[in-house]
């Protein structure tokens, strides 16, 4: 934030920011205390601890005091540092002793709250115990927040004050203004109305605007800044109120254009007589400044219709060089003639001390307007050809294409309204175009009767003589056989070892099956091997049964016990539905070639019909 | 409105098809899809991807030089229209492509001969090791040895007959 005197003064918005009042300073600085720093502690803890956490609240809340304080005490302006406009200005309003007082009292309250706290911090040192910590710790906390309790008045104090502050209207000392003064109700917050956006409040009362308003309005493409100010009466400096002062402090720091306006009616309640007087007083707080002397209220009495001596005195003005210009805020008579005026004087003022002053040389010294001169007398108008008049007008009435159509240069002129193939089957006929081409289709032609006559495009089927194809239909068996051997070796049912092949009795029928298949003649059976087996087996149930009718050592099958699969099985009927779910339940495993319900034997991991075939558009996510 | 070819698969991109990507040397790539787009913006080279037709020809696998093919080619400078030529053109045109077809259909029938003599050698071998399977090698024997006994008895008979 600068309120340096070169640049402008923006409104006291940051202190909005926050607010001073005393007991929520106090409140919310030991609530934050509350909140912000550990608050468990025990007596059973380590006494250094217990010496750290009380001596941590003790800064803590030093350290936010401190902050707080020292962020008021920027904040404030210092008086010293701002426009003398509003130095003055707030002076008026606050009373620079007691703001300089306040802001003093301020900075006192911080350094007793360091002080405070660095004391107790260095005794907090030599506590023994949780109960002397705390103690400590509760003075200096009570310490700190009299010390603010009793800066409460001029907390309050700065409390008004930065409201008021932050309402003051944004005056730029700096720019083009016009001030408006004179008597109460002569008609200046009128006037400011009608020239400017402000909404001042009029009414009949004297005072009713009580303090500066500011206004806008653009003039000669430039921002002017029109200066409102309450009424002033006529009595010595020392008995003037704030609100009076307040004009008087704006009239005298402002560089700007004065309108001095004066009710002729007499209707303010103020003769003529006593306003020339006022006029007579203010008038050294003129000094160089442009001055216009505005008759208000001509619409209830002109400036003829005075008497003599009155006017006289509008003579007197105007014989001085004050322009004395009637105007009338109700029926706007004059208003704009008022402005003009005074904007103009106030610019030709403003640019004369500016043209006295030092910055000025440096600019114009690098300003310089070059301004061709003539060589000689002779005319040179801009030179135009005819061709692009012509070419110009040509434009502007649209051609068609076809008409241009009729100026192509072809080798037959009927030849120009043709429609040109240009794609045939994927391919561009513009590709193919030659002038040779039918000479090269020729030796083309040519080349390939050659080839045929050569034999090149014959088929080649035929080259298989009978031999290959048995061969071929051989190997094409061998190779079926192979795999359904591979077929049937995987759907084997073995458990356990595997044990060598002779210990697997072959049966006969099989045996004679697959040797007959082979194309060996097993019809002749006097020379084969199984028959002496078949033999011995038989002897041995022979011997079998004669131990039979002696009773068998051990029971380990007897034939009243019922077999498992008709064992509470009540009649045929039952039955032939039992085989019926027995065989219901095994259909799906039979349908799949499972051995069993736990075979998860999957045959084709990756089957063909899912896997083969090339990538093309679609999609592969069930595989 | 011409036919373009797509820089990855030299497949024909017709009139509001596929994409053009104009590169920062003013060099233009047409694509006739966006498969072969995004391949091209993961700089695969179309040599080596094996379903586009740059891959075949740089791999042998068709028909590259021939006279055939010298017909189509992209002429730089243009010829001014006449009828005739024009209708020449497009009679020429078919029969050349005829012409081309034959000959890319023959290189690439030659091309798979090799497989089938590979596959004839193959059988030769399959059924000298494996002819066991569906044949027993004695399969006939005893019969065959019975006949020529049967025979040979005969021409003895005969020869004593005659002697």
């Amino acid at each position: 934030m600068d309120l340096q005197s070169g640049t402008v003064v923006a409104s006291f918005y940051f202190l909005s920011s926050y607010s001073v009042t005393p007991c929520d300073f106090i409140d919310l600085t030991l609530s934050k205390t509350q909140r912000k720093t550990p608050t468990v502690i025990h007596k059973h803890y380590q006494i250094h601890r217990i010496r750290h956490f009380y001596m941590r609240k003790v800064k803590y809340t030093q350290q936010n005091y401190h902050d707080r304080l020292t962020q008021i005490l920027a904040d404030f302006p210092k008086l010293d540092d701002i426009h003398p406009f509003y130095a003055d200005l707030m002076n008026v309003l606050y009373d620079k002793d007691h703001y300089k007082l306040a802001l003093g009292q301020i900075n006192i309250a911080k350094n007793l709250i360091d002080n405070v706290a660095k004391d107790y911090v260095r005794l907090m040192k030599y506590g023994d115990s949780l109960y002397r910590c705390k103690q400590l710790k509760r003075a200096a906390l009570g310490r700190m927040c009299t010390i603010i309790k009793r800066q409460k008045q001029s907390l309050e104090y700065l409390e008004q004050v930065r409201q008021h502050l932050s309402r003051l209207p944004s005056i730029d000392p700096n720019t083009r203004t016009l001030i408006l003064c004179g008597y109460p109700n002569v008609g200046k917050s009128s006037f400011i109305n009608k020239v400017t956006r402000a909404d001042v409040e009029v009414q009949p009362y004297a005072f009713t605007t009580k303090s500066l308003f500011v206004g806008h309005m653009d003039y000669k493409y430039l921002r002017w800044q029109v200066v409102d100010t309450p009424g002033i009466l006529d009595h010595p400096l020392e008995e003037r109120n704030t609100i009076e002062m307040q004009a008087i402090t704006a009239l005298a720091h402002l560089r700007a254009a004065v309108l001095y306006i004066m009710d002729v009616s007499e209707q303010c309640g103020h003769s003529l007589e006593e306003q020339m007087e006022l006029f007579k007083n203010i008038r050294p707080l003129f000094a160089n400044k442009p001055l216009i002397i505005v008759a208000n209220k001509c619409d209830v009495k002109r400036v003829e219709e005075l008497s003599e001596e009155n006017q006289k005195l509008f003579k007197d003005f105007e014989e001085e060089g004050i322009s004395v210009i009637e105007t009338s805020t109700l029926t706007e008579e004059g208003v704009m003639q008022v402005k003009t005026e005074a904007c103009d004087k106030l610019l030709s003022y403003r640019v004369e001390t500016k043209m006295k002053g030092k910055k000025v040389n440096d600019v114009l010294n690098r300003l310089h307007l070059a301004v061709p001169s003539k060589r000689d007398n002779k005319e040179r108008p801009p030179f135009i050809p005819e061709g692009a008049l012509l070419r110009r007008k040509a434009m502007e009435v649209d051609i068609p294409k076809r008409k241009l159509v009729k100026y192509w240069d072809l080798m037959n002129k009927n030849e120009k309204y043709d429609k040109i193939p240009e794609i045939w089957e994927g391919h561009n006929i513009s590709d193919y175009i030659d002038p040779d081409i039918m000479k090269k289709l020729e030796e083309l032609e040519k080349e390939e009767d050659l080839r045929e006559k050569a034999g090149e495009y014959e088929s080649d089927t035929e080259s298989e003589d009978e031999e290959m194809q048995e061969i071929r239909e051989l190997a094409r068996k061998i190779r079926q056989k192979k795999k359904l051997k591979i077929l049937e070796s995987k759907e084997k049912d073995v458990h356990g070892p595997r044990m060598p092949r002779t210990v697997k009795k072959v049966e006969k029928k099989t045996l004679e099956k697959e040797m007959s298949s082979l194309g060996i003649d097993m019809e002749d059976k006097s020379n084969s091997h199984y028959a002496d087996q078949a033999r011995r087996s038989r002897s041995v149930t022979r011997k079998r049964k004669r131990e039979a009718s002696e009773a068998p050592a051990s029971r380990t099958r007897s034939s009243s016990r019922p077999p498992r699969d008709v064992s509470g099985v009540r009649d045929a009927k039952m039955l032939k539905k039992v085989k019926q779910m027995m065989k219901n339940s095994q259909r799906d495993m039979n349908r799949m070639g499972k051995k069993g319900e736990a075979d998860r034997h999957v045959f084709d991991l990756k089957p063909k019909h899912l896997l083969a075939g090339k990538r093309k558009s679609g999609t592969t996510d069930r595989r | 409105m011409r036919i373009e070819k797509c820089y990855f698969c030299s497949g024909p991109i017709y009139p509001g098809h596929g994409m053009m990507f104009v590169r920062n040397d003013c060099k233009i790539f047409r694509f006739c899809k966006s498969k072969c787009h995004k391949n091209f913006k993961k700089k695969r080279n179309p040599r080596k991807v094996r379903w586009t037709k740059a891959f075949r020809k740089s791999a042998g696998k068709e028909l590259t030089v021939d006279n055939s093919l010298e017909f189509e080619k992209r002429r730089n400078v243009p010829v001014k229209y006449q009828r005739e030529l024009w209708n020449k053109t497009v009679i020429a045109m078919k029969k050349v492509e005829e012409i081309k077809r034959k000959r890319q259909a023959r290189f690439i029938m030659n091309r798979l001969k090799k497989g089938k003599q590979l596959e004839k050698e193959e059988d030769i071998i399959e059924v000298k090791k494996n002819i066991h399977l569906i044949r027993a090698p004695h399969a006939g024997k005893a019969k065959q040895l019975e006949d020529k006994m049967v025979q040979k008895l005969q021409e003895d008979v005969d020869m004593g007959e005659e002697s």
